[in-house]
């Protein structure tokens, strides 16, 4: 009897691993959902904030959302202040003293990512500057692996005993994004130089891996509606420039982009910047990725 | 004999130094391949840059796939940033940058500093019911400047420091320090705030969706709110269907015409209770509850108030439509006055598009013995319509229409305009 309960006693503890409760993971928008879903597989639970078809600068800070927050082990985070206008209500709310920044539950993607637009003079006369740098880095595949990586690093740290499980995934989801990337990559090449104008300066990342050229922007300064005046310069702008393509986001309005594409000859092309941005195509960061640049190829075309 | 050994030697050195020899010849081969694979990649960025300069599109590449497999986090102790890096060729081979944020380290303690400006200008007769029998509103005041201080202390508390720099002098209008990492479910706060009873008790003037103050906050509690010096605790209450919050608030029996302290031990409290419910993605409803009591000459002063709250926000054009609906209602009963006093106010707010707004506000608020304009009991009633326009995330302007019955015989006709604009960085006040 004595030694039934003994390997009863040791198969629990045996199989206490396997019954873990998985990881409660919350993160400010999709993209990093999806990427926490990649290399956290069944050992996570993930929940995003944001939804991808939102404008990620402007979330209400809904008390509904600290229902989230209080039971998390790890915010995921975007950083350069993307989150500024809303996530610090929440957390200051959130009562979980365990995901505030600078503790172990707080992970700030941006500290391991290529940045771009770091401004070196800032004043608001420049429109809704972010003073860090650019923070729609995660639109670069390159982005994406270091984001990974920063979790995979995280998930391990809390829960050690799972980190070879969440290397295994990493390393799955690196030769399953440079398998795609190349496709995408020779999908875009006759494209590489191409001049592009985008509504808001959202895509710096995005251009840079496919070698496209920004050349204009739709809002005169970022945050600030299209103007007569600065939509009148960019139409000539575009005309010199031969511009083939307007990249918008789908939460804009538009009406001014069409205009300006119909007075130019380019095509309007929505293209999705994060995972959930429309109802289907863009499920998770491949998906989203196969999904823009089929669309960008069509209006380059 | 000696000449034979050497002669024996020779073949053996050959053979053995042939090996090296292939081997080093095979190393420089290496080397220089990987040398002119360098060149070749470096000729083909000046190719670029110099097509780049001339305008001319950069011909396709030949086929740059990076290989992401290689992507790899950087050392974390890196001083300086890492340069951006150059393609590899496989995104296996990516690693992580080391980014620094913190080019003025010696300011990183410096709290948040903002100012806001608040620039009124009015139209219309002196309105003496409301605001004295000398009503000497100019028609331009810059009526308020709020400067705000926000910082963490410690690993515990932040502090929220907002000044009113008016006319009148300057305020502490709110002081406290707010301990975020307790325990339970609980959140606290203790110093000089305003109190949490419904909901536009608690807004600054900026937060507002009017010039004004609604008639009931004004008739009951006075310009300057419920507000006071003491501790609140707010706890989470576990419920799965929506986010349910209770709060408990004790201040010193002080707040002119509202509260008066007898003796130094008399205290005022507030409690309320929140309940918030997603309806679906683009709306939800937030329900409150408020009782407040605290001591005047004459007995006791006490407040009950509902609040309700309806957002519709769709997420995709969030930008560019939207509607708030509010209603409060209050009910005050104090020892000295020989019935109920009742007030509310009912508003409605939608978005026109990305930076326009209008509104319309309907209000109804007894007069009470303290702050009397007409006679106690005398109930006022007004309704107002707004328009605004954001240029930008850091300033709007208002204008407000507003007629108002003080009583039942004296109207009073204004329009009111508004400026605010903001500079610094201001915390976002919660939903």
């Amino acid at each position: 009897m004595k030694r039934i309960l003994l390997s009863l006693a040791a198969l629990t503890l045996i199989a206490a691993p396997a019954f873990a409760v998985p990881l409660k993971v919350v993160t400010t928008i999709q993209d990093l959902a999806s990427l926490t879903k990649e290399v956290g597989g069944d050992r996570v639970d993930v929940s995003s904030i944001a939804r991808g078809y939102q404008d990620p600068h402007f979330v209400e800070p809904k008390p509904s959302f600290l229902l989230l927050l209080r039971n998390a082990d790890l915010l995921e985070v975007v950083g350069l202040e993307l989150e500024i206008g809303w996530l610090p209500p929440l957390l200051d709310q959130s009562r979980n003293p365990n995901i505030l920044p600078g503790t172990k539950g707080y992970l700030d993607v941006s500290h391991g990512v290529e940045i771009l637009e770091r401004p070196t003079v800032v004043n608001r006369s420049m429109g809704d500057v972010h003073p860090l740098g650019n923070p729609h880095f995660w639109l670069d595949p390159a982005n994406a692996v270091r984001i990974a990586i920063q979790i995979e690093q995280k998930l391990a740290e809390l829960r050690p005993a799972d980190a070879p499980y969440f290397a295994q995934r990493l390393n799955a989801f690196k030769v399953k994004i440079n398998e795609a990337n190349k496709h995408w990559l020779a999908e875009m090449a006759p494209y590489r130089g191409a001049k592009v104008v985008t509504y808001h300066a959202s895509w710096p990342n995005f251009a840079k891996h496919f070698g496209l050229d920004v050349v204009g922007y739709v809002e005169p300064k970022p945050g600030v509606p299209p103007s007569p005046s600065h939509t009148f310069e960019l139409i000539n702008l575009m005309k010199a420039q031969h511009v083939k393509a307007i990249l918008m986001e789908p939460y804009f309005d538009a009406k001014t982009p069409q205009s300006i594409a119909e007075r130019t000859g380019a095509k309007l092309v929505v293209l999705y910047p994060s995972v959930g941005g429309a109802k289907s195509g863009t499920d998770d960061y491949i998906s989203l990725f196969n999904t823009n640049v089929a669309n960008l190829v069509k209006a380059l075309q | 004999m000696a000449h034979r050994g050497h002669r024996a030697l020779f073949p053996i050195l050959f053979f053995a130094a042939l090996p090296a020899f292939a081997q080093t010849t095979d190393d420089r081969v290496s080397q220089l391949e990987k040398r002119l694979d360098a060149l070749t990649q470096e000729v083909a960025q000046i190719r670029q840059e110099i097509d780049r300069l001339k305008g001319t599109p950069a011909p396709a590449p030949a086929a740059a796939a990076e290989d992401l497999t290689k992507v790899e986090v950087a050392p974390p102790a890196a001083a300086q940033p890492a340069p951006a890096s150059q393609p590899s060729s496989a995104l296996t081979d990516v690693q992580t940058v080391n980014n620094v944020f913190n080019p003025a380290a010696s300011k990183v303690f410096n709290p948040d500093t903002s100012v806001i400006g608040n620039f009124i200008g009015k139209a219309g007769p002196a309105n003496p019911y409301e605001f004295g029998p000398n009503d000497e509103r100019s028609p331009f005041k810059l009526d308020e400047a709020e400067i705000a201080f926000q910082a963490f202390v410690d690993p515990y508390a932040k502090a929220n420091f907002f000044f009113s720099v008016s006319p009148e002098g300057i305020d502490v209008e709110e002081g406290y320090a707010q301990f975020v990492t307790l325990p339970w479910g609980l959140t606290a706060k203790a110093g000089k705030f305003k109190a949490l009873f419904g909901k536009a008790n608690t807004w600054h003037t900026h937060v507002r969706p009017w010039v004004d103050q609604p008639l009931v906050i004004h008739n009951f509690f006075g310009d300057e709110q419920f507000h006071g010096e003491g501790i609140s605790v707010s706890k989470a209450i576990p419920v799965t269907a929506a986010f349910v919050e209770a709060t408990g608030e004790l201040y010193s029996s002080e707040l002119p015409g509202v509260f008066e302290r007898r003796k130094a031990s008399d205290v005022a409290w507030n409690t309320h209770l929140k309940a918030f419910k997603d309806i679906s993605e683009n709306s939800n409803i937030e329900l409150g509850m408020s009782w407040a009591r605290g001591t005047i000459a004459d007995g006791h002063n006490a407040f009950g108030g509902v609040d309700v709250t309806y957002r519709w926000k769709p997420l995709q054009q969030g930008l560019y439509r939207g509607v708030v609906g509010r209603f409060e209602g209050m009910v005050d009963k104090r020892d000295d006055f020989d019935r109920r006093l009742r007030g509310f106010y009912a508003s409605l707010d939608y978005q026109l598009a990305q930076r326009w707004f209008t509104g319309v506000r309907l209000d109804s608020a007894d007069e009470t013995p303290s702050l009397a304009q007409v006679a106690p009991g005398t109930r006022d009633r007004g309704v107002s319509a707004t328009l605004t326009f954001w240029p930008s995330e850091f300033s709007q302007i208002r204008g407000q229409l507003r007629r108002t019955k003080y009583g039942d015989v004296k109207t009073a006709n204004e329009l009111l305009l508004q400026l605010q604009f903001a500079i610094g960085a201001h915390g976002a006040h919660a939903f």
